[in-house]
């Protein structure tokens, strides 16, 4: 072999990501772990190639256990083909994203052994999450490649899918039995050619239909189980087209059907959920304005002349407000980050006929000209969230980089130049995606305006007390059921600062505490005169012997400082009184965040008893000779009743008196 | 500066195979290599393919057992 010049050979990894890839072992050998992230999503942003992959990987593996600013987060992978390749995809997106992930791997084609056996490798390694990765080539053959052997009756396949339905929620069951752990399952993916050619279609049970059937019933079949959550992986498949989703060389070769390149895009999809999971999902969306909202420059170009409409680039900028709308509409929290005379974007918001978003769908408005960093952290403080929950998109690469390297806990979108692939480039990494829509996301919109409303408020009363009245506030208290244990896992999930010990929990285990006649597992709704703020506190606690003890006390920002814990810990004295304990006990354990809540027990009363050498301290009240009273400014809607502070997952109703 | 492909396969090995890219030579292979497995091979062969932009046939999977003969069988594609 001769050397022989490389013109021909068109590098995609090794030269492009040389200084990213060097940036990012400084980083992490100077410890700034926020920053490592932030390098691994540009470079992966910019070339997502199996040797980035593998180079991440290997850095995560050299890590120091003990290093901080970075999640372990333990992942089986159970499937019915070779997955292994996805190791290294999977490994360095989920450092990009915040999270040290450790994979557990079946051999292939060894799901059912895996989840039934009590003893099996599985259950030993205790993941966070489980995947199923499932082929429908491996799972059914018999719908797939030996589809024409089949005798292609209506008995035949409703009994078919009946099995594949009683066969997938046995193993479920057994899982969900045998582990707290959560659930993920590929729906079936259509083949990859239909074997009854064009005449598929008109089949009565043809084999597309006969697939889609399938996938109801796996849908039917995880809405049975706690944190079971279906992976659209057929919708996957369609979205980069079979013809390109699967290499046929490697599913005959080595058993591994997915091309190695799309492996990446399979590793992005399970991360949507592990953010999910781990409450990582983004809360908040800061947008830039010119060239972002609308095409061209308000102050240049003026009313007239910027671009937004039904003709193209206007159409592409409509498209791109209409997907920041429906984020609105999902929960997000929008604000704006632009260097603008603020009158120029109030003529635009007030005049222009084909804005979409209105002011008042942002909660926090930053137009000035002061660098978009100090507006970001502005917005931040103000709207009490912490910026590894923020994302900021901009146009403008300079902007871009800038929030960056100053910021980086923000997570950066940068517009591509075309404005057809805006709409798209914010949506496709569902950055924002949460596992479930609850009544609270859908109006937290709206929430955050009352609070503002609330701020207002507060500044008005010249007495704190005043205050808290003027807010006529009434809490409900209700034991958590099956209708607000959604609410409640996702409030241990994203409550960082109110929160005594920080611990979080899945729904599935807190549906195994629902079950435990010690346990008490209580939610706080808040509701003033600006509206219904939504279940926003949770209190946990266990019967110890002669004392109740408090492992979770957690308040949501929204509410936070307006002495709603002092009425939750009255709560809590009244409880173990009629239950006829005489201690209430409970501790702190600090956090970077939980400055809010460190001081919960002292100031209402507890003794310390003692502080080990991580900062974790330990309290108790003893309520034979003082206890804590709800403060006369609340009305409360609920007080525990000592036959109901257990009440089973199936019991809905609150508890009243 | 432009690179010629031994030092890019030598780039790819070294990052795949976790190796130090100046101790590879044309005798390192399968066989006197720990890392260099038959999962890792197929790692391997897709981050060539993906680096040259190139595509092998499954009967060179197994021609492209030293640092060797890969340079021979990527050559004889570019």
């Amino acid at each position: 072999m001769t050397e022989c010049n490389n013109a021909l050979v068109t590098k995609r990894t090794a030269d492009i990501g040389v200084e990213l890839r060097g940036a990012i072992s400084q980083s992490l050998k100077a410890g700034t772990m926020a920053q490592a992230h932030q390098g691994a999503r540009a470079l992966l942003a910019s070339s997502p190639s199996l040797l980035n992959y593998k180079f991440l990987r290997q850095l995560v593996e050299e890590m120091s256990p003990d290093l901080q600013g970075i999640r372990p987060y333990r992942v089986a992978l159970l499937s019915s083909f070779s997955i292994e390749f996805i190791h290294d995809a999977l490994i360095a997106y989920g450092f990009a994203n915040g999270l040290r992930i450790e994979i557990y791997q079946s051999g292939f084609g060894l799901i059912s052994q895996e989840i039934l056996d009590p003893n099996s490798g599985l259950y030993g390694f205790k993941p966070d999450v489980a995947v199923l990765a499932i082929e429908g080539e491996d799972w059914l053959p018999e719908v797939y490649s030996n589809f024409m052997d089949a005798d292609q009756t209506s008995a035949n396949f409703e009994q078919l899918i009946h099995g594949f339905k009683i066969k997938m929620t046995g193993l479920l069951r057994t899982f969900r039995a045998a582990s707290t752990a959560s659930l993920l399952i590929h729906s079936l993916a259509q083949p990859q050619f239909l074997r009854a050619g064009i005449a598929d279609a008109s089949l009565t049970h043809g084999q597309a239909r006969l697939v889609v059937d399938l996938n109801r019933a796996l849908a039917d079949a995880s809405a049975d189980i706690v944190a079971a959550h279906v992976v659209d992986y057929a919708g996957l498949v369609s979205q980069f087209g079979a013809q390109h989703w699967y290499d046929a060389r490697m599913r005959l070769y080595a058993k591994a059907p997915i091309a190695l390149n799309m492996l990446g895009n399979l590793a992005q999809e399970y991360l949507k959920y592990f953010r999910a999971l781990t409450g990582l999902s983004k809360k908040c969306l800061v947008v830039d304005l010119d060239n972002t909202l609308w095409g061209g420059v308000i102050g240049e170009d003026g009313i007239d002349g910027i671009q937004l409409g039904p003709n193209y680039p206007g159409s592409a900028f409509v498209e791109f407000q209409r997907a920041i709308l429906d984020l609105h509409r999902r929960g997000v929290i929008l604000a704006v980050a632009s260097k603008n005379n603020p009158a120029d974007v109030d003529a635009v918001f007030a005049e222009h006929r084909f804005m979409m978003i209105r002011k008042e769908h942002f909660a926090e408005l930053q137009i000035h000209w002061n660098p978009k960093k100090d507006s970001i952290q502005r917005i931040a403080s103000r709207l009490n969230i912490g910026l590894e929950h923020m994302v900021f998109v901009d146009d403008n690469p300079a902007e871009c980089e800038q929030v960056r390297r100053e910021l980086p806990m923000v997570t950066v979108i940068e517009l591509p130049r075309r404005p057809e692939l805006y709409a798209q480039t914010l949506v496709s990494q569902g950055l924002f995606d949460t596992l479930a829509q609850s009544d609270e996301d859908r109006r937290r919109g709206q929430l955050y305006q009352q609070r503002a409303m609330a701020e207002s408020a507060r500044s008005a009363s010249t007495n704190i007390e005043d205050y808290y009245r003027d807010l006529a506030m009434k809490l409900s208290l209700a034991p958590v059921d099956s209708g607000s244990r959604t609410r409640a896992a996702q409030l241990t999930q994203k409550t960082n600062q109110f929160n005594i010990t920080t611990v979080r929990y899945s729904e599935a285990e807190l549906d195994a505490r629902l079950g435990a006649a010690d346990d008490m597992l209580v939610t706080v709704g808040v509701l003033d005169r600006f509206g219904d703020n939504g279940i926003v506190g949770l209190m946990m606690a266990r019967v110890e012997v002669d004392r109740l003890a408090i492992d979770t006390f957690l308040l949501s920002c929204r509410v936070i400082g307006r002495t709603v814990e002092t009425a939750m810990l009255a709560y809590l004295c009244e409880a173990a009184q009629q239950r006829g304990l005489d201690k209430l006990f409970g501790q702190v354990v600090p956090t970077e965040k939980n400055m809010p809540a460190r001081d919960l027990f002292e100031k209402h009363g507890f003794r310390k008893l003692g502080e080990d050498q991580s900062g974790t301290t330990t309290w108790e009240l003893n309520l034979a000779s003082a206890t804590v009273q709800v403060p006369d400014w609340f009305e409360m809607q609920a007080a525990p009743s000592s036959n109901k502070l257990a009440a089973p997952a199936s019991n809905p109703e609150p508890v009243h008196v | 500066m432009s690179k010629n492909v031994e030092q890019t396969v030598r780039d790819v090995m070294s990052i795949i195979l976790n190796l130090d890219a100046a101790e590879i030579n044309d005798d390192t292979s399968m066989d006197n290599t720990p890392g260099w497995d038959s999962a890792n091979h197929i790692n391997l062969i897709l981050a060539l393919e993906e680096e040259f932009l190139i595509s092998f046939e499954v009967s060179e999977f197994e021609l492209m057992v030293s640092y060797f003969d890969v340079v021979q069988v990527v050559g004889s594609k570019l």
